[in-house]
């Protein structure tokens, strides 16, 4: 039966026999055909070298689309040693047949058929959902191929679709990878090589919808698959948001959300995603798990919906969630304060944290410009329109402070209008206690901006000879400074240990603020030429670096999830009897491992 | 003037003394400890913060340019007088230099002299370098106006002793991690807490390197170096002073008038100075992998933390590598091979022979990896002489035989001149001392091959493990590595050809006997004082002491034994091994230290101790070769047998081999007595009784059994001419007509016999090579003809256990 469809369902002949029958439901690739296959984001958005060498953002999808950033070819000519001569290029489309064979057995597409549920074994259907947006993963998708892929990719519609795969799954023993906006930066997607059964990535990008809206307890229920600017976008139109903006937003899910624990950058007043989720529903393989009430809070035993997030899909398909909603905010306000050095930003930060909590929607702290010769004032950074202003502003009032260890903290009010001038000006004395001068809204708006377009960036890199990427952790106020010092130093020095020729750059920001703590983003990239195995030895540093953030009283990690990259380190994280305690309750939910993603445990 | 601008921590933010003193006052960790402190006691917190400063102020540097160019300044003038050169390693010097850039820098010189700081605060100086901030005893306070320059010279100054002053400790350890967080100036101490007054390394303390490694395991700093320093005197300054310091004459308070005098010295040469300014050791890499960081992640770091085990461990690793690092690199200067051999041959050496045993000792040096300090182009004599120049307050050339200046007055009383030569021999002793350190692993295996009952690895391996156990205090051993210490000692004595290793056995070979017995001499004095000390233990310390009584007690007992001659231990009178020898029974657990108010008592486990020694007697330490050729070295005790029966005669022969001098504290090994008419007198009915149930045989094998059992350990029996030896068996006596006469043609007749108690002593119990008797009877010639020193053949008689007689 197999032989008589030697390309069983190629995927555009697939689209087009379905149409006829379900007509308006697929316009779903059509996203994956807006978004690069490998690399961050939308096709038409990236950074390119102009015909002048100018460096030129395109698209306009962004504000700084269209621009011509003088200054940044000089940057990172300086920054990494890189040249506009040596680049590599990136094969053009994936080569079909370096992919793996999707073996499926007949008897499960025949089941899968009678489900009506729509799927596709074509090639670069599943290598896009073989791989998020870690560095190695985009290395490969350049250069190579992953030894192993999903074999089929599935589109449920409802939660019902799901229950149908699942119950499919168990029964012919599949494993199931679930899919949701494929931005994870953890190694969460990749198969595992030595995974035997047929792989089926279970893509939940068609449960999009948003089921309803309950305005007498401002909560929603929404369908797991949505697009956070999605949801966004149609919750708006009802005059609601939920203020969870995590620096993905454009590409990622709520149900990913869900399953890695996500934190967004309004935090401060909307919460992360556990404050934000009143109820959830997930489909495993023993059944479905969900309350059995919208409440706020309530006191029966340990919290299940703890077990659910941050589960990264090793334990069912969350389908539903009811999410709390805020009406829009009448007035937003950005603003920007410079300090003088970093330690004095993020004291001024712990201090507003400790003050103002709640009151201000975010805070960012941005390491200016990077210590010493790694990133020279004049050359600035790719924040050159924001930088401009910046420039000009310390230079008519700064006079005195050293530019090489400026740094500047972004701002971000949200609600009525009384209330958050009177904030505004609240955050503005304390910062002039320590020293800080308001830089204006321009800047500050800018700076929001660049939390989105700044991952593009790499993939520029990508094509001179420089790798980078960016981690994360939390860690207590009093050694913020002493763990962004130590890890920068630590990445530098492993860096001439392991033979790179070229200063890396290794840059810091704080990027919230809690009560006990702060999220710290670092930056690090370097370039690579005369390296042979340049992704070995990146991973070997940023291993270092993760040893260095455990080492300085740091987490595993504050929102990015521990993936496969991280494994190594979760025994240290929770402790022997807290990763049995996971192991049981994977053992009991899931004991033939259908959700074999062999993520986190 | 000198221009005077040096490198700096790349991170410092540049702050007055004043200012790190009032950072400290305030810093959290201090007011921590002031807040507990107040509520524990009930006073206001301001009442303990005001002793708090007066605590700093006490402590506290203020280093001013001012007076460092006056002390470089005067210090040039000194140092110029007082020595030929100061030879300093350049590029250590740059490495230094890079280091002090890069992270905060920790210096831990060895410590052998009061002129080790003012010496290396002069050369950073010299090469522009930060000046240290230097972790002075509180003793120096007492000087005054030089007090005070060295505190404007950047010292501070801790007490000798804080234990108890929780107070103190926060202020001092606050005090010390403010200036290395903030890269202020590299922190130099000594390791050894103290100054070494024997020239060999002290064992380390840990209390100022876990305050000064804490910064980094919080993570307060990326990393640390710490950079051992080597300084080596040819001459040591205090020599003359540490002598009798160690022989007990009280040490003078450093005084500023102290000082003064000691300006008498500056016309005197001390030679030249070495410093070896070693590889800076990165903390972190020595901590990767080690620490568990999970304890310092669950605490706020202010808070004050016992460091856990683990910690501790590592600590007290890094000390005595460190401690091993400074040995590495310590110069010796050819003085110091002088001095090893000559301290094995005193009282007198001829020069030539002086000159030649030094240049082997100088080949051995270097192949044990030894650092010495020999131009090229000298040759042995000149370097002799010169050593023998610079030290002419120890030894001197005399018609043309070295011997050691212990003659203090002609006519002085036993006990003066022992004194004296006791003073010499230790002041001679510190400079042999520095080769030790170098010399001590493939030693401890020389004499471990002789003290072990075979050449088997495994035996000759815990007899080195018990040596390093028991030197454990008077030697750096890097913890808990006793296999590959005892590896490296064989490697270096099979690299010069002292012994050859086979798979299982370790074996001298006849070329390096004289290595073998010129290392076991070398250590001989450790050796013996060691078993005076636990013998003084043993015997007379019934009841709990104090380290104040036991000193002079053990120093008394050595000094009577050196008095009556029965010993020639002379370093035994050392305070420095003697406190060694206590601390190390503490740790074998043979001596239970316990705290009291008052301070430490001990208390000695007579059993475990004598256990201890027995290990020293059963083995040969005594012997200087153990080989296939002469059996182990005893001592023979001897005393007349108590007759158990009314006896006619009782000679007393104990004139005979009176070679038991000071017996009485010796372990008795073997007695001979007189040979007993008591067999003869025996009661007829008595012998009738016992022929009734046994044979004939048996009978003398039981009469035999008997008088031994008086006293079991006997291994000879001496009746010259007495009636006969005591048979063991019936069978295979001699007749007359069996022992032939002397060659003078006189009779022989008997002296007497060994008994086969010595087998137990003579360790050829192997299978294949062993030996066995019942008793050996020796006939000697009636008229004792030849009187002379020569030797004569004289008859044996051996007699076997009989067959049908078991044991």
């Amino acid at each position: 039966l197999v032989n008589c469809f030697p390309k069983p369902y190629n995927r555009k002949a697939f689209w087009i026999c379905s149409m006829l029958i379900l007509s308006l439901m697929f316009f779903f690739p059509l996203r994956q055909e807006l978004l690069k296959w490998n690399g961050w984001g939308y096709n038409d958005s990236k950074f390119i070298f102009n015909k002048k060498g100018q460096a030129e953002f395109t698209g306009k999808r962004y504000r700084l689309g269209g621009m011509v950033l003088p200054t940044f070819k000089e940057w990172i000519e300086k920054t990494f040693g890189a040249s506009l001569e040596h680049k590599t290029t990136s094969r053009a489309s994936l080569n079909v047949n370096d992919v793996p064979p999707s073996i499926v057995n007949e008897e499960f597409l025949q089941d899968l058929r009678a489900t009506k549920i729509s799927y596709s074994q074509d090639a670069e259907d599943r290598v896009f959902r073989a791989h998020g947006h870690c560095l190695h993963e985009i290395f490969v998708l350049r250069e190579g191929m992953f030894k192993r892929i999903p074999d089929i990719v599935v589109w449920p519609v409802c939660h019902e679709d799901v229950v149908k795969i699942v119950e499919l799954a168990c029964k012919h023993n599949l494993c199931i990878i679930p899919f949701g906006g494929g931005t994870s930066v953890s190694s969460a997607l990749e198969c595992p090589e030595e995974e035997k059964r047929t792989i089926v990535s279970l893509d939940t990008s068609q449960m999009n919808r948003i089921l309803w809206i309950d305005e007498k307890n401002l909560t929603a229920c929404v369908e797991a698959g949505i697009v956070g600017q999605d949801l966004e976008k149609q919750l708006a139109e009802s005059g609601f948001c939920t203020g969870h903006e995590p620096d993905s937003m454009e590409f990622s899910s709520l149900g990913g959300w869900v399953a890695t624990r996500a934190s967004g950058m309004k935090k401060n007043i909307y919460g992360n995603i556990e404050d934000l989720v009143i109820h959830i529903k997930m489909v495993t393989p023993r059944g479905i798990v969900e309350k059995n009430c919208q409440v706020p809070r309530m006191s029966t035993g340990p919290d299940i919906h703890h077990f659910i997030m941050g589960s990264e899909g090793t334990l069912g398909v969350v389908t539903e969630v009811t999410i709390k909603i805020r009406p829009v905010p009448e007035y937003q306000k950005y603003g920007s304060v410079v300090f003088p050095n970093f330690e004095r930003g993020v004291a001024c930060l712990r201090e507003v944290a400790k003050i103002l909590r709640a009151l201000f929607a975010s805070i960012c702290l941005f390491l200016l410009f990077a210590k010493g010769h790694a990133l020279k004032p004049q050359v600035a950074s790719i924040f050159t329109s924001f930088l401009d202003g910046l420039k000009k502003f310390y230079i008519t009032k700064f006079k005195g402070f050293d530019p090489n260890i400026l740094c500047v903290a972004t701002l971000l009010f949200e609600g009525d209008r009384e209330k958050v001038l009177q904030h505004e000006k609240q955050v503005y004395d304390i910062a002039t206690k320590f020293g800080g001068l308001a830089a204006g809204e321009d800047n500050g708006q800018r700076g929001y901006m660049l939390t989105f377009v700044i991952a593009y960036l790499r993939d520029l890199g990508l094509d001179y000879y420089v790798i980078g990427e960016s981690f994360e952790t939390s860690v207590p106020w009093d050694r913020v400074l002493d763990l962004c010092r130590n890890v920068k130093e630590r990445i530098v020095r492993e860096c001439k240990e392991k033979g790179v020729q070229f200063a890396p750059l290794s840059t810091c920001r704080v990027t919230q603020t809690y009560d006990a703590g702060a999220c710290v983003y670092f930056y690090f990239a370097f370039n690579y030429r005369g390296i042979s195995d340049p992704i070995h030895v990146y991973e070997q540093i940023e291993r270092a670096a993760r040893e260095e953030i455990l080492a300085n009283g740091g987490s595993l990690s504050h929102h990015h999830g521990v993936g496969k990259l991280r494994k190594r380190w979760m025994k240290e994280s929770i402790s022997d009897v807290g990763l049995g305690m996971l192991r049981s309750v994977k053992e009991y939910v899931d004991p033939n491992n259908i959700f074999g993603n062999k993520n986190l445990l | 003037m000198k221009c005077y601008t040096p490198v700096i921590y790349k991170g410092l933010s540049p702050c007055k003394p004043n200012a790190i003193k009032s950072a400290v006052l305030q810093s959290e960790q201090v007011q921590y400890v002031i807040k507990q402190l107040a509520k524990e006691m009930g006073e206001s917190p301001d009442i303990i913060q005001e002793e708090a400063t007066e605590i700093l102020d006490e402590m506290g540097h203020r280093m001013q340019l001012g007076a460092v160019r006056f002390f470089a300044f005067t210090l040039s003038k000194i140092f110029k007088q007082l020595f030929q050169r100061v030879c300093v390693n350049e590029e250590g010097m740059q490495r230094l230099q890079h280091a002090i850039q890069e992270h905060p820098v920790v210096l831990l010189p060895s410590h052998r002299s009061y002129v080790d700081f003012l010496m290396l605060s002069y050369l950073l100086y010299t090469y522009d370098l930060a000046l240290p901030v230097i972790a002075a005893g509180i003793d120096f306070l007492g000087m005054k106006i030089v007090g005070e320059l060295l505190r404007r010279a950047g010292a501070f100054f801790m007490r000798r002793s804080f234990g108890g002053n929780r107070l103190y400790w926060a202020v001092f350890a606050e005090y010390v991690k403010t200036m290395l967080r903030s890269g202020y100036a590299p922190i130099e101490f000594f390791l050894e807490g103290t100054r070494s007054r024997t020239a060999k390394t002290l064992t380390p303390k840990f209390g100022l390197l876990s305050i000064v490694m804490e910064p980094f395991f919080k993570r307060e700093v990326f990393d640390t170096y710490l950079v051992p320093i080597s300084i080596s005197y040819e001459r040591i300054l205090e020599e003359s002073l540490y002598a009798y310091e160690l022989l007990g004459v009280p040490k003078p308070k450093e005084s500023t008038s102290g000082l003064l005098k000691a300006r008498r010295i500056l016309s005197d040469n001390f030679g030249t100075i070495h410093i070896y300014v070693g590889q800076p050791v990165s903390l972190r890499t020595l901590a990767s992998g080690r620490i568990n960081r999970c304890p310092y992640n669950l605490v706020p770091r202010h808070l004050p933390q016992k460091p856990s085990e683990d910690i501790q461990e590592f600590v007290s690793d890094v000390a005595y590598k460190m401690e091993l690092l400074q040995i590495e690199n310590m110069v010796l200067s050819p003085w110091v091979l002088v001095a090893a051999v000559l301290l094995q041959n005193l009282p007198a050496m001829e020069f030539e022979l002086l000159i030649e045993k030094t240049l082997w000792l100088k080949g051995l040096t270097q192949t044990f990896g030894g650092f010495i300090e020999w131009p090229d182009n000298l040759c042995a004599k000149k370097a002799v002489l010169s050593g023998l120049t610079l030290h002419s307050n120890i030894a001197s050339l005399v018609d043309g035989h070295v011997v050691l200046n212990d003659k203090g007055m002609e006519d002085g009383a036993v006990g003066e001149m022992v004194f004296r030569h006791a003073l010499a021999v230790l002041m001679c002793a510190t400079y042999r001392n520095q080769l030790l350190n170098v010399f001590v692993r493939p030693a401890l295996v020389a004499i471990a091959l002789q003290m072990a009952p075979s050449f088997r690895k495994e035996e000759v391996y815990s007899c080195f493990n018990f040596l390093r156990d028991v030197f454990s205090d008077e030697f750096i051993f890097f913890p808990g590595i006793s296999l590959k210490d005892f590896e490296e000692g064989c490697f270096l004595l099979t690299k010069c050809d002292a012994i050859q290793t086979s798979q299982q056995e370790i074996y001298p070979t006849d070329k390096g006997s004289g290595t073998v017995s010129f290392l076991s001499a070398m250590f001989r004095p450790f050796v013996e004082g060691y078993q005076l000390i636990f013998r003084y233990l043993s015997k007379e310390m019934k009841e709990a002491f104090t380290e104040k009584q036991f000193i002079p007690g053990v120093r008394n007992f050595v000094f009577q034994l050196l008095e009556k001659g029965s010993t020639q231990c002379y370093e035994a009178l050392s305070s420095d091994m003697q406190k060694n020898a206590l601390s190390a029974l503490v740790q074998l657990g043979a001596v239970k230290k316990k705290k009291m108010p008052s301070g430490f008592t001990y208390n000695v486990n007579q059993e475990a101790v004598s256990k201890i020694l027995d290990m020293f007697d059963d083995s040969a330490d005594a012997i200087p070769e153990h080989n296939e050729f002469l059996f182990p070295e005893y001592e023979i005790l001897i005393e007349p047998e108590e007759p158990e029966f009314p006896a006619d005669s009782t000679d007393d022969e104990q004139g005979a081999e009176d070679t038991s001098k000071g017996a009485k504290e010796q372990e008795e090994l073997g007695a001979a007595g007189t040979a007993d008419e008591a067999f003869q007198s025996l009661d007829e009915e008595t012998l009738e009784a016992m022929a009734k149930h046994e044979t004939e045989e048996e009978k003398i094998f039981q009469m035999f059994k008997k008088q031994v059992a008086a006293e079991p350990e006997q291994i000879i029996r001496y009746c010259r001419g007495g009636e006969g030896p005591l048979w063991v068996s019936g069978e295979n006596r001699p007749e007359e007509k069996d022992i032939p006469n002397c060659v003078c043609g006189a009779k022989r007749i008997f002296e007497f016999q060994i008994m086969p108690q010595l087998l137990n002593h003579l360790q050829v119990d192997s299978l294949g090579e062993s030996i066995d008797w019942g008793t050996l009877v020796v006939y000697t010639c009636a008229d004792s003809c030849g009187g002379g020193s020569e030797y004569l053949e004289e008859f044996i008689w051996k007699q076997d256990y009989s067959m049908g007689c078991t044991l």
